[in-house]
């Protein structure tokens, strides 16, 4: 991934997945930050969409992505599910952790596009960048869930 | 602090305009309200409005959905509005789905989650929309159903007042189930509807209860617009303020016809010029409120019938002062033409115009217009409805001139309008006269309340400068059937350059 973009809504999904960032060390350390970046995000926007909205703009948002990242191909979404994105070892055995992670990030910058033509960029990039101080906050709620699954 | 001080219902501003007048002073703290209607009557729009209008970051408005419109969709509509300020979404203004927990069914769920998020939120305002999606979901029968929901509403009512939030639940409700046990509990109730008649569609609203207020009883009719709905207050009628300065006389500016009216209009009367189509009716009532502007006062002409750039080009073409007067905010034309207008909302135009400018002179051109850009419904009330909106008019002072067209049949004589003229202090007829094969012109005034006025038919002629009036046209007999007949030896009077 690059270090640096000029894109707000990159720039967001990326402070996003650094804020899932956790003190563990691997090879596949990225790409479970940006997976848990995605359930983070799906819980929090489930909050004020519901659930279904929320599962819609994700499901739109993996199939654009998809079309660029073939690493999105064995992520599936569960929804109602804790942990949301299925799939993950499957990806990054295929794909490495770099490249799953850079797919992921697609995904949620995706979701941030569609979300922005929906209610407008402004209210888009409101509603997330609480969700992404929320999390860099220190709500890590679904990261055990994830390392249990 | 006296004991009234210390029980006195404070009321917040509804964002609505015109709601907070219907509603007794605007909504009371902490209050529990329904706000019941069809689909599509603006319940969310209000709901919104009501937000945005009370809102802070450190007492939140809390928008709970439900099942329904969904939230993205919702949100994407309602930004479309004017009132809607994108930076309190998230923080001042805060929405959560409840969908998860009404598809489930169980009605402790719905209420703890609203509960868990009040405590948390300590919302000053909470939206349940719709709440006819929870009452209908629960329990498995119609007797479970209605035991539930009552316990539901009441503990749900109980909790939000506790933790000192104003509370509204949405609801598509028809009349016929006003026993549901929310109509009960409710400390206020809001009925929206709408109605077509004749490819018009008229909203109302109705303040079917509020406890600790005395509301503006009756249907108010509202419009949504870019900024949301609007009401307007049905305006009971005014007393007049004929008070004895305003005995003064107002030159119409137009030449020869003071004369006829004992010097001039009487200032806060009402005065109505009928006559046929062509007869000068715009041309008088223009010269009346041109006489008004180079008096130093202010005016509103309200137009029905044209658009306001013809109507004011012909205007202008015989008095440029109109142009430059409207550019330095002492004249306003106002256009009102939708064809479902209600007189209330005309009134409230006209109203705020007036005291915009200080206006002291109104033109009304023409009833007939007016009559015409009323909702069907309306039209069938037109004589009541214009006695309101002339007697709320003429109690703030404003003299009102007013137009209306009268069909012109040389057979019958017929001078004004059956059903507006009892509203009148003053009538004045045009009509047309033919005199020796040639067709002429003719006012007569036939009611001066209160004055004594001339009884005679003047020639007038529109000229380029506006109208003027002549001399009396004596010497025939009636001249009322607009075929006069000599008497004697025609005593016909020359015109007056």
């Amino acid at each position: 991934m690059e270090s640096m973009s000029q894109d707000p809504k990159r720039e967001i999904a990326r402070r996003l997945i650094d804020s899932r960032r956790q003190e563990r060390t691997g090879a596949d350390t990225t790409a479970r930050a940006a997976a848990s970046a995605c359930d983070h995000l799906y819980r929090d926007l489930s909050r004020w969409v519901g659930a279904d909205g929320c599962h819609a703009l994700f499901t739109r948002a993996l199939s654009q992505a998809r079309v660029e990242h073939p690493a999105l191909t064995p992520i599936q979404l569960r929804a109602r599910s804790e942990p949301y994105i299925d799939g993950l070892a499957a990806s990054i055995m295929a794909y490495g952790d770099a490249g799953t992670a850079e797919a992921l990030e697609s995904m949620l910058v995706r979701l941030l596009e569609l979300l922005g033509r929906l209610i407008g960029d402004d209210m888009a990039m409101k509603l997330v960048g609480r969700s992404v101080a929320a999390s860099e906050a220190g709500d890590k709620n679904s990261d055990s869930t994830r390392e249990r699954a | 602090m006296s004991k009234q001080q210390s029980t006195q219902i404070r009321s917040l501003p509804s964002g609505v305009p015109g709601l907070d007048l219907v509603l007794g002073g605007g909504l009371p703290e902490f209050s529990f309200n329904l706000v019941a209607g069809g689909p599509g009557s603006g319940k969310t729009i209000m709901a919104h409005q009501i937000m945005f209008a009370n809102a802070t970051v450190e007492r939140p408005a809390l928008y709970f959905t439900v099942l329904g419109e969904p939230t993205l969709k919702m949100l994407r509509y309602q930004r479309q509005f004017s009132y809607f300020n994108p930076d309190l979404a998230g923080s001042a203004i805060q929405f959560i789905n409840l969908s998860a927990e009404v598809l489930d069914g169980n009605l402790d769920e719905v209420l703890k989650r609203i509960v868990d998020e009040t405590e948390r939120a300590k919302p000053g305002i909470v939206v349940v929309d719709s709440f006819r999606t929870i009452g209908g979901r629960s329990g498995s029968s119609p007797r479970d159903d209605s035991f539930d929901l009552d316990g539901f509403v009441q503990r749900l009512a109980l909790h939000l007042t506790t933790w000192e939030a104003t509370s509204f639940l949405l609801g598509e409700y028809a009349e016929e189930e006003q026993r549901n046990p929310v109509f009960t509990v409710a400390d206020g109730i809001i009925w929206l509807s709408q109605a077509t008649d004749r490819n018009s569609v008229v909203r109302k609203l109705q303040v079917v209860k509020t406890r600790g207020r005395a509301p503006m009883p009756g249907l108010h009719t509202f419009r949504i617009t870019d900024d949301g709905l609007q009401v307007f207050p049905r305006i009971p009628e005014h007393k007049r303020l004929r008070h004895e300065q305003q005995r003064r006389r107002l030159s119409t500016g137009v030449p020869g016809l003071d004369d006829m009216i004992g010097g001039g209009i009487v200032a806060g009367d009402a005065v109505m010029l009928t006559g046929p189509a062509g007869s000068g009716k715009s041309t008088v009532a223009t010269q009346f409120i041109a006489e008004g502007l180079s008096k130093g006062e202010t005016g509103v002409i309200a137009v029905f019938e044209e658009y306001p750039e013809d109507y004011l080009a012909r205007a202008n073409a015989r008095d440029s002062k109109i142009g430059a007067m409207i550019k330095g905010g002492k004249l306003e034309v106002i256009y009102l033409r939708p064809l479902d207008l209600s007189v209330d909302e005309a009134l409230a135009a006209i109203l705020e115009a007036v005291k915009r400018l200080g206006a002291t002179r109104i033109v009304i051109d023409s009833l007939s217009g007016f009559e015409v850009a009323l909702a069907p419904t309306f039209r069938e009330d037109f004589r009541e409805s214009l006695y309101r909106l002339v007697g709320t008019l003429t109690a703030t002072g404003v003299t009102v001139f007013m137009t209306a067209e009268v069909p012109e049949g040389f057979a019958e004589a017929r001078y004004t309008s059956e059903k507006v003229s009892f509203i009148t202090d003053e009538i004045l007829v045009q009509r047309y006269v033919e005199v020796e094969g040639e067709l002429l012109r003719v006012i007569v005034v036939i009611k001066m309340r209160g004055s004594d006025h001339s009884h005679d038919f003047r020639l007038y002629e529109i000229t380029a400068n506006g109208v003027i009036v002549g001399s009396p046209l004596k010497g025939y007999d009636g001249i009322m059937t607009g075929v006069p007949t000599l008497r004697a030896k025609p005593i016909r009077a020359k015109r007056r350059k």
